[in-house]
């Protein structure tokens, strides 16, 4: 029966895990001034952040527009569990994680019956709240002036207190080859069952409950690992700037984690990652337009959502059926195209 | 009068001032949803540009290059800026709402203006730098007493052209031929359109009277806020809350709760200090979304299964 | 034989208007039991009342002998209650066979770890879903669209699309909200067939209906209603020959097929 066989087909996914491991050992070599490798760890934070974004507005359906209150939230629990009480920094780590997800739940509890335009809003003043409370919480966070001097992640092998990832290049190895493992894990995740109960909510939660989906738990769940990687990605953040401030979590910063998502692919697991990728070197191409550069966000984002809703993950299909001669019509879902 | 009183109505006036700003920026935004559905994430960038053509009009072009007084100036810059932002209303309806409409996708809309709202600050930035412009409008020197109570000019001239707008657009709304026809159509489009009302002429026409409310209030808001490209984000999230508590699409809601935050954060700043005006304003927000999302006044609608 | 499914004066207003007004009704095992009455008879509210959609006012509302009043709609189908709704809700942008697979959600017997990390429980699991999926979609005709995108179908292939996906939770009372709108003659004389043949799997089967027609070809036992209130019930035959239900046809909106 070859609708059987070819529902029975698993995806062989080990090369392309591969080649991307062999493509992030090369790349602080090939672009080796300091310069640059500071933009691929960027880009690497990027690609977190978008994920995790991508697992509830992509996955779930649910319209987030506060993940830079998470991100801020592991990067200021990191930094002031590490400068204030002296912790290890990957315990913080760790503990910055947790805290992440755990505000992930709280607002999943407190957002499960806002729909749509509520939830935007709500997830917005978040991110405003935590925003406001990064600033005028002086005596943790230092407010507007900042903590400074902040180390980068310790090397943790006992007897070598002073290796660190200083070298850019190393750093750049630990975020991206967190954010590889990360996205096999999160794809086999949203390849599973789990995943395709997180579809059917973004599709229709009503059926999805005649089914015996509960909506409000597995939303709940989607937000707190959403949270929880938005947060790890802000554990190495501190560590790479030296000096935290309040202002690199400006809501403008979901917005453009946003535009990665939809510019890339929202709800296909590649999508955020390429989004992020060419949100985070476009702008550095056009550095010799000055300010103007930074109109490649909102371009982008408005244009895509516009004529490729889809994002470039759309686009990429439509070239390849186009050069394969048409194909009849077939689904993105979990075992299919658009992953 | 006693000190405890005269403080009370002082910080009353300023916050009804406040609010009556926050009132014409809110009514923007309930106006597009209740004809449409939709929000404008773009329309606080309106006031920004709206405040910026005044500015530039006011301290360069009116008064320098056409030689008009101070205040000349600055009262013709209040309709520059509200033909600014018609024009903002009449792109944005025919580049952004009007393709995607009949699509029945939600959101999409919405992130298409998220998408313009970025484009919208980051060109300004680009234009204008990131420092915070001094924009003084004439009428703020002069101040106006009753006793211990005082306000400047400006306070009172923005209560009148608050007060005014909102009036025109209530007597258009319940008195016109094209006020009633909008009525019909945020209540119910199809039947709207099957009775012959012109629903994509209607709906662009809200947009624009939207975002002129939103061009003309930067005008006035240029005075009083920090006026930088990125401006527009903390006063979309503020307008916002009006518009939850007031209730999407309830005019009247929108005025009260207006008015409301405006009073709300002119206590805040008296008695808890300015940083703290955002987290009281969103954690109200935030409150009222649990408690009552659908506003103060406005009714629920139940989905049909 | 034993009632399946009880209500007893179940009850539900939407603000003044009584959608159903002290409803008492027992559903046999392995039947087909058809719910019919004129428009605004309060039918759907009923169904909506029996899956969980709406909570009831006030009455008794039981399953298998479990109280259901309270549940959520969501536990109910881990009970073994499923539906079909009168406006179609499928997953529109999945395909044919991922909206089937969609209603395994309560049968995945997989350690949680080997959802980050396959293993061999998740392979098995895996494979069975998609093994009864198929099935499933094959008993409605639609094996041959497995692949293709839920919102690409006919109307009447949606319909057969939402059945197998409801079957998918292997229910013990499958209740159908209107199934028969919409679809020409070929298409519900598919439907009945269908019908016959889930209670001949041992699935009860509740059928909100319109079409007497359907009705009195299918039903093992009919109950009316009119106005939210109960006017009648029992064998087709007895239904179709009753003076108060022709009346409740005739006097209220004219229905085609009301009378045989």
């Amino acid at each position: 029966m070859s609708g059987l066989a070819a529902a029975l087909r698993r995806d062989v996914r080990w090369p392309g895990y591969l080649g991307a491991l062999v493509v992030l050992l090369l790349l602080p070599l090939v672009l080796g001034t300091p310069y640059w490798r500071g933009i691929l760890i960027v880009c690497a934070m990027n690609v977190l952040l978008a994920m995790s974004l991508n697992l509830v507005i992509g996955y779930t359906g649910q319209l987030n527009l506060g993940q830079s209150g998470f991100f801020a939230i592991g990067a200021y629990v990191t930094t002031v569990l590490l400068k204030s009480y002296g912790w290890n920094f990957w315990l913080a780590c760790v503990a910055a994680v947790l805290a992440s997800g755990l505000v992930g739940l709280l607002l999943a509890a407190f957002a499960a019956r806002l729909r749509g335009h509520y939830l935007g809003i709500a997830s917005l003043g978040f991110a405003v709240i935590v925003y406001q409370i990064l600033i005028n919480w002086e005596s943790v966070t230092k407010g507007v002036r900042g903590i400074y001097g902040i180390r980068p992640p310790p090397l943790a092998i006992p007897g070598f207190p002073d290796l660190n990832f200083a070298n850019q290049a190393a750093l750049f190895y630990l975020v991206a080859g967190i954010a590889l493992l990360v996205y096999l894990l999160l794809d086999n995740l949203l390849r599973s069952p789990i995943g395709e109960t997180l579809r059917a909510i973004r599709e229709d939660e009503i059926s999805a409950a005649s089914l015996g989906v509960n909506s409000a738990k597995w939303k709940a769940f989607s937000f707190s690992l959403s949270a929880a990687i938005a947060g790890l990605a802000g554990c190495f953040y501190p560590g790479f700037v030296g000096t935290l401030v309040p202002d690199a979590f400006n809501i403008v910063e979901s917005f453009t984690m946003l535009a990665m998502v939809v510019v890339g692919g929202m709800g296909t697991m590649i999508g955020p990652v390429v989004g992020a990728i060419v949100l985070t070197f476009l702008p550095e191409l056009l550095r010799g337009f000055g300010d103007l550069r930074l109109i490649v966000y909102g371009l982008a984002l408005t244009l895509v959502v516009l004529f490729m809703p889809g994002g470039m993950v759309q686009a990429w299909q439509l070239l390849r059926a186009r050069f394969s001669g048409g194909r009849p019509q077939h689904a993105s879902g979990a075992d299919g195209v658009g992953r | 009068m006693t000190d405890f009183l005269t403080l009370i109505l002082q910080q009353s006036i300023n916050g009804i001032y406040l609010g009556c700003l926050y009132v014409i920026v809110a009514l923007g935004l309930t106006l597009i949803y209740g004809v449409m559905n939709q929000i404008n994430f773009a329309h606080a960038d309106f006031v920004t540009v709206g405040a910026f053509v005044a500015f530039f009009a006011t301290t360069r072009f009116l008064t320098k290059v056409l030689g008009l007084s101070d205040t000349t100036g600055y009262l013709l810059s209040i309709f520059l800026a509200l033909g600014a932002g018609a024009l903002l209303g009449l792109l944005i309806n025919a580049l952004v709402f009007a393709p995607l409409r009949n699509r029945g996708d939600e959101l999409r809309p919405l992130i298409a203006t998220i998408g313009v709202s970025v484009l919208l600050e980051n060109g300004q930035l680009a234009l204008f730098g990131p420092i915070p412009f001094q924009f003084d409008s004439p009428f703020a020197q002069q101040t106006i007493r009753f006793g211990k109570i005082f306000f400047s000019q400006q306070s009172l001239l923005v209560v009148i052209v608050a007060a005014l707008a909102i009036g025109a657009l209530y007597v258009f709304m319940k008195f016109t031929y094209l006020g009633k026809a909008l009525r019909a159509v945020s209540q119910d489009r199809e039947t709207a359109g099957l009775m012959g009302i012109n629903e994509t002429f209607l709906i662009g026409l809200t947009i624009v009277i939207a975002s002129a409310l939103a061009g003309m209030a930067g005008a006035l808001l240029g005075p009083v806020i920090v006026l930088t490209p990125f401006a527009g984000t903390s006063l979309i999230v503020k307008a916002f809350a009006i518009v939850i508590i007031g209730g999407f699409g309830n005019m009247e809601g929108t005025i009260v709760a207006g008015i409301l935050v405006g009073l709300i954060e002119a206590f805040t700043v008296q008695y808890l200090g300015s940083g703290l005006i955002d987290l009281v304003v969103f954690t109200l927000l935030l409150v009222m979304l649990v408690v009552k999302p659908t506003g103060l006044i406005a009714e629920r609608r139940e989905e049909n299964v | 034989m034993n009632a399946l499914l009880e209500t007893r004066e179940l009850r539900k207003s939407f603000g003044g208007v009584k959608a159903v007004a002290g409803i008492s009704m027992a559903v046999p095992e392995k039947s087909i039991f058809a719910v019919i009455g004129p428009n605004g008879a309060g039918k759907s509210t009923l169904m909506n009342l029996l899956s969980g959609t709406y909570q009831p006012d006030s009455g008794e509302l039981r399953f298998a002998g479990r109280q259901l009043a309270g549940l959520p709609a969501h536990q109910r189908a881990r009970l073994g209650l499923a539906r079909t709704f009168q406006k179609i809700r499928l997953f529109k942008q999945l395909s044919l066979l991922d909206n089937v697979l969609a209603g395994f959600h309560i049968r995945h017997q997989v350690p949680a770890w080997q959802y980050l990390l396959p293993g061999a429980a998740f392979w098995r699991d895996w494979t069975r879903c998609r093994q009864e999926g198929l099935a499933l979609l094959e008993f409605v005709g639609l094996g041959e669209l497995a692949a293709q995108r839920a919102g690409s179908l006919a109307y009447g292939q949606q319909r057969m699309l939402e059945i197998a996906r409801a079957l998918a939770t292997q229910p013990k009372l499958f209740m159908l909200d209107e199934p028969a709108a919409g679809l020409n003659a070929a298409e519900v004389a598919f439907l009945l067939q269908r019908l016959r043949d889930i209670r001949d799997r041992g699935i009860t089967v509740v059928v909100v209906e319109h079409n007497m027609d359907l009705v009195m070809k299918v039903a093992d036992h009919v109950f009316v209603m009119d106005h939210g209130e109960f006017l009648f019930e029992g064998p087709p035959k007895a239904v179709q020959s009753n003076p108060s239900v022709i009346e409740a046809y005739l006097g209220g909106e004219f229905e085609s097929g009301a009378l045989a």
